[in-house]
């Protein structure tokens, strides 16, 4: 709550200028009935024309004062509310943004969503209706009791007889609310979760007919939030009646008592009569002060969900390490010694594996599915830190880089050719903050999908949807390709990008590619790629079981003969 | 002045042509006319007409119980206390600590009641969407964001969840408090309950002039939200791109003009639709000043008693709370219609046209033509992605597309499982037009595996099954060792219960291929289609793999797209596809002795 309310300070004043605007406001509202007395007593009850006047007169001023005032203020806790929630939500994505892939794996993207958006918009509401009118019922409260003990103490404790009992079951209803609304946007969380999976994997629900199974999958986490959500309301609306209830038990105390008193002549019954009346201006208001409770008890459970991610301290990315000047003398080199690696302290997927990339040489890394070539590039740009061991980038540890430094040095292209929505110049110039045209047509041309994207009706203004779902999968893969390539790095990451294409337009990728100079680590399956790399880095389950050209790889390493004479059988590609 | 045109910064968003617009746009029932949307929205709710009229019965006793209360305690007070009589004091206390318990219950029933009405309809509505969205064709999705549509399912649905749980009460209890109140005042004076009724017009023409501007800034503000989810959905999951290119302050950037565009819709709708309250209470005021003047003129006349006006200038004021508490509701009813609204749009979509009669027990033999088939994606493009395609390939024949990236093969494989339909031609099964199947019909003896695989948040027993879903355990393991993946699968955590996740990094790319392989042999279908099936899985493995495809596609008719020559060797017919045109055709050995194309490829 701490954390989150922090992000209130920087409009204070707004926030202030509108609870004081509320102030003046009510402060009308309650001279208004005074008014009114006035006008029946002292016009029409003394048949007074002119006091009609005076104090109608008086009445309309104050009413345009409070038309002004309130007017104003709903721009001042606009103002507050919309750029509090601005400001928490900036933060958010921010922070975010700095968790490192490893946190990535702690916080499903749906449930981030969640935070970002619903349980932004619960504490926003709440804020925004506390500089309006939650106030209100609070003082109306305060100041009835007030009234109530002015004018007569020892009847007003009667109606403070049910005071304990309700402050305790009012703190019990907030810290079950609290857990409650917290379960039910968790169980957002889900029903973000299953839509988002099922809108990924819309061809395969089409292709198996599985329209049923998703809708009942849905259904499922529909059902369970609808119940979570019916259950924590139920609870919470148990806070009015109870409320009323013990209020209106305490009122009839205070009538009976007070009988008493009024016959004993210790109580004047104008004193009795007007208590009552103060209880009953306090029921008035407990309908909106339960659904304050309500309202708060729900804003605190989202703004537990979010300090969740702001306190993340550890898990972030650290991007610069040290400042101290360092000569790059082995450029576009990469050296790992001796490193091991585990997912979330599962089993290792890499065991102690070390070797070096030469500047401007190109390695090829090959292995079984599942044998950790992925795994090993994703250590390069420092997407994870490794379990034990070391990765050296121009002679440098990876952990002494600073973040952006060691990203610039690298053009990584993953395996999923992931595209953003945006034109085909955004997704390629998405390398390269400035890239103009010339440069993402250059970077295209590299990458063999010039030709292909000048063929569209809109060439490069080409809208791509989400996750380039109209173009080829191999238009996808040279895109991505395309867009490493305009960062002119030193090195160039490529995770089994080439699968898609042809072998022409392979060929002439690695052609052109060669003329880029960089060092290159390259995942492939394929012999003839391989070939054409200088050395070759070969994985089992883990562990490097071959390094070398393929030449002496053919001669010592048993798997990598398997793998070529694999593809000697099945002859050559297309 | 400068202030009153841009308040702390933000830009003023409504034009003059929009306010005008929204005044002439009235024909139509569409979905953006919001008293047809409030009619939708009524109409799911009115499924539970029973549960509907137990909460108005519940409000209409804590109603009458709210105004007996007072009343009593007035008659206690004069007829008890004051005597000192505490015999009849006690009886009365009785009464009321009855009729206390039965109003606190009648509140909670009715909130009860209508929680649960409110959360069904919800419910309702969340799971329409979603059966919307699994009818709604392809080509659909290929033009949003998931982010977006996700939104119009939780974010859109949750303002009209948080409306429903308190609007429909207080609506009627404020229905019922002014109906009330106006019979009262009419048998206290039908003059002076005509003039407090002036203010009626003049509250609409108010009412009028603020919906006009928050009706469409909600409705901006829902859309800016769904953008910002669409933003967010896209970046996270693309979250190892951002890193790897280190582009966090650009998509911070961007994240923040998203968010600020939120932020200034949002602050006018809450701007505008704080007016109500405050005007309604002005309007209020003047009705009061009205009716005391002229009650105070026409007791001068001697036209009215005293008594008569001051009882009538205390109803005149409460006649005006239920109208604040409705205008007050009448703006997160506005807010939750632009929601429901964006919800209702995705349920006018069209669906998936189904034009097929024939039905599932209609057996394939599995004969597939295509007849002049072209086609392209958007009717905007120029050219075809298909041009004027024809071949057939016969029952339980393999049948391998080859071609540079570009040229249709994907696109083929599209047609036939009937994502998109043809714009020309026709793609024929046994001889019979694709349209006259049911989707069902045609699907259910399709299995494929896509260009991308994909898992589900589920174990691995569950991710296979879902080729077919009676499968029991032991034909998925036998599947799964077909694919070859019995293997790895054995080595995870809990093996085939292991949970596995969309975004989880503990399955490779190639894995995933062998457990969409492993889904394939699970479902037995008459028609096989492999798209890269093989791609990402190294050549060794493949090999391996490969007996068992061959196995599977014997006495199926398969489609197979793939780089490999291995993987096609089988084929019995090629085609080999260039920019849509289909340039080459027949089986390996007729296509080397051709010395076209196919062969120039080859060599």
């Amino acid at each position: 709550m701490k954390t989150v309310f922090s992000y209130v300070k920087p409009y204070k004043w707004p926030a202030i200028i509108a609870l004081i605007l509320m102030l003046i406001e009510l402060f009308v509202e309650l001279a208004q009935p005074l008014i009114m007395a006035k006008i029946v007593d002292n016009g029409i009850i003394a048949q007074d024309g002119q006091a009609i006047w005076y104090w109608g007169l008086v009445m309309f001023g104050l009413s345009v004062l409070a038309l002004t005032v309130g007017i104003i203020n709903s721009y001042f806790a606009s103002h507050a509310a919309q750029s509090f929630s601005y400001d928490l939500r900036n933060a958010l994505f921010s922070k975010i943004q700095s968790f490192t892939m490893a946190t990535y794996l702690r916080f499903p993207t749906s449930s981030l969503i969640t935070r970002l958006t619903s349980d932004i918009t619960q504490v926003q509401n709440v804020f925004f209706m506390s500089l309006r009118i939650m106030l209100r019922a609070p003082l109306a409260v305060i100041g009835s009791m007030v009234m109530a003990f002015i004018v007569n103490a020892k009847l007003a404790l009667f109606l403070m007889i049910g005071a304990p009992i309700l402050v305790i079951f009012l703190a019990i209803m907030v810290k079950r609310g609290v857990t409650y609304f917290s379960e039910v946007q968790g169980r957002l969380d889900r029903v973000n979760r299953v839509l988002q999976e099922s809108l990924q994997a819309m061809r395969l629900v089409k292709a198996y007919m599985r329209g049923q199974y998703e809708a009942s999958r849905f259904n499922g986490v529909a059902e369970a939030l609808k119940i979570d959500t019916v259950k924590a309301l139920r609870t919470m609306e148990l806070i009015m009646p109870v409320l009323l209830l013990v209020m209106n038990l305490s009122l009839l105390a205070v009538l009976w008592f007070g009988a008493y008193e009024v016959n004993n002549n210790d109580t004047q019954i104008g004193d009795l009569i007007a208590i009552v009346n103060y209880a009953m201006r306090m029921t008035g208001a407990f309908s909106m002060f339960a659904f304050i409770i309500i309202a708060f008890a729900r804003a605190k459970a989202s703004a537990e969900r979010m300090e969740e991610i702001l306190i993340i301290e550890d898990g972030l990315e650290i991007r610069t390490r040290q400042a101290e000047e360092f000569t790059e003398a082995e450029l576009g080199t990469v050296y790992f010694d001796n490193v091991s690696f585990a997912y979330n302290g599962e089993l290792n997927v890499l065991h102690n594996v070390s070797f070096d990339v030469r500047q401007g040489e190109k390695l090829a890394i090959m292995g079984a599915t599942g044998a950790g070539k992925s795994t090993l590039l994703n250590l390069i740009p420092r997407f994870y830190e490794t379990t034990s061991g070391r990765v050296f980038v121009n002679g440098r540890d990876v952990k002494e880089w600073d973040l952006d430094d060691l990203r610039a040095m690298i053009g990584f292209v993953p395996q999923q050719s992931l595209l953003f929505t945006g034109s085909i110049l955004e997704n390629v110039g998405w390398g390269k903050t400035d890239a103009n045209l010339t440069e993402v047509e250059a970077a295209a041309t590299k990458a063999q999908i010039h030709e292909s994207v000048e063929s569209f009706p809109k060439a490069y203004e080409t809208r791509v949807g989400q996750k380039g779902v109209n173009l080829s999968g191999g238009q996808k893969q040279r895109l991505s390709i395309a867009r490493a390539l305009i960062r002119k790095s030193q090195i160039l990451i490529l995770d089994d990008s080439t699968s898609a294409l042809d072998v022409k337009t392979e060929a002439a990728l690695w052609d052109a590619l060669e003329e880029e100079r960089a060092t290159m680590l390259v995942v492939t399956q394929k012999i003839r790629t391989a070939r054409g790399a200088d050395r070759i880095l070969l994985l089992d389950a883990g562990r490097v079981v071959g390094f070398g050209s393929h030449d002496e790889l053919l001669q010592t390493s048993e798997l990598y003969k398997k793998i070529a004479q694999s593809q000697q059988e099945q002859g050559d590609e297309l | 002045m400068k202030f009153l045109d841009k308040p702390f910064g933000y830009e003023r968003v409504l034009t003059k042509e929009d306010l005008q617009q929204v005044t002439k746009k009235k024909k139509g029932p569409r979905a953006n006319d919001w008293k047809s949307t409030l009619v939708r929205i009524w109409k799911i709710v009115d499924e539970q007409r029973f549960l509907l009229v137990m909460v108005l019965v519940m409000v209409v006793i804590s109603s009458a119980l709210a105004l007996v209360g007072p009343f009593l305690i007035g008659q206690m007070i004069d007829n008890y206390i004051v005597p000192g009589d505490f015999d009849g004091m006690l009886l009365m206390i009785g009464l009321l600590i009855a009729i206390y318990v039965v109003l606190a219950l009648s509140l909670y029933l009715q909130n009860y009641w209508m929680i649960g009405i409110a959360q069904q309809t919800i419910y309702r509505m969340r799971v329409g969407v979603f059966n919307k969205l699994l009818h709604l064709p392809i080509s659909f999705f290929d033009k949003r964001q998931h982010g977006e549509l996700m939104s119009r399912a939780t974010n859109d649905i949750e303002t009209v969840s948080a409306t429903l749980n308190s609007a429909f009460i207080q609506v009627f209890s404020s229905v019922l408090t002014l109906t009330g109140t106006v019979i009262v005042m009419l048998y206290l004076s039908p003059l002076l309950t005509f003039l407090t009724m002036i203010i009626i017009p003049a509250m609409f023409i108010a009412m009028r002039f603020i919906t006009r501007r928050t009706g469409k800034l909600f409705k901006e503000q829902q859309a800016a939200v769904g953008a910002l989810n669409g933003m967010i959905e896209e970046t996270i999951s693309g979250q190892r791109i951002v890193k790897a290119f280190s582009q966090e302050e650009r998509v911070k950037e961007e994240f923040r003009e998203k968010s600020a565009r939120l932020r200034l819709v949002g602050f006018w709708a809450l701007a505008y639709s704080g007016y109500i309250p405050k005007v309604m209470n002005a309007l209020n005021n003047v009705s009061f000043a009205i009716v005391a003047a002229v009650g105070g003129l026409l007791a001068l006349n001697g036209q009215a008693s005293i008594g008569v006006i001051v009882i009538f200038t205390e109803y005149a004021r409460q006649f005006t709370r239920p109208l604040n508490d409705l205008a007050n509701q009448f703006n997160t009813v506005l807010s939750a219609i632009a929601g429901a609204e964006r919800v209702f749009a995705i349920m006018d979509e069209a669906n998936e046209v189904e034009t097929g009669h024939i039905e599932k027990d209609r057996q394939l033999n599995g004969a597939v033509a295509f007849q002049n088939v072209s086609f392209k994606y958007e009717q905007t493009e120029a050219e075809h992605t298909l041009n004027n395609v024809s071949f057939s390939v016969q029952p339980g024949q393999t049948a391998a597309l080859v071609g540079a990236t570009g040229a249709g093969k994907t696109t083929i494989m599209q047609l036939i499982s009937r994502f998109y339909d043809t714009n020309e031609g026709a793609v024929l099964f046994d001889g019979i037009d694709v349209r006259d199947f049911t989707r069902e019909a045609l699907r259910s003896q399709m299995a494929f595996v896509l260009q991308e695989p994909f898992l589900f948040e589920a174990t691995v027993y569950e991710n296979i099954r879902y080729g077919r879903l009676d499968a029991t355990d032991e034909e998925i393991e036998e599947a799964a060792r077909k694919a070859n993946a019995h293997d790895f699968i054995m080595k995870l955590p809990q093996g085939y219960n292991t949970l596995l996740t969309a975004d989880g990094s503990e399955i490779s790319q190639g894995q995933k291929q062998l457990l969409s392989i492993a889904r394939a042999f699970v479902a037995d279908p008459v028609i096989l289609l492999l798209d890269e099936a093989t791609s990402s899985i190294d050549t060794v493995t493949e090999m391996k793999i490969q007996e068992a495809l061959e196995v599977l596609m014997e006495g199926r008719t398969s489609f197979v797209i793939a780089h490999r020559l291995n993987t096609i060797r089988n084929a019995d017919v090629v085609f080999v596809m260039q920019q849509g045109e289909l340039v080459e055709s027949g089986s390996q050995e007729e296509l080397i002795a051709k010395n076209g194309v196919y062969a120039s490829m080859v060599g």
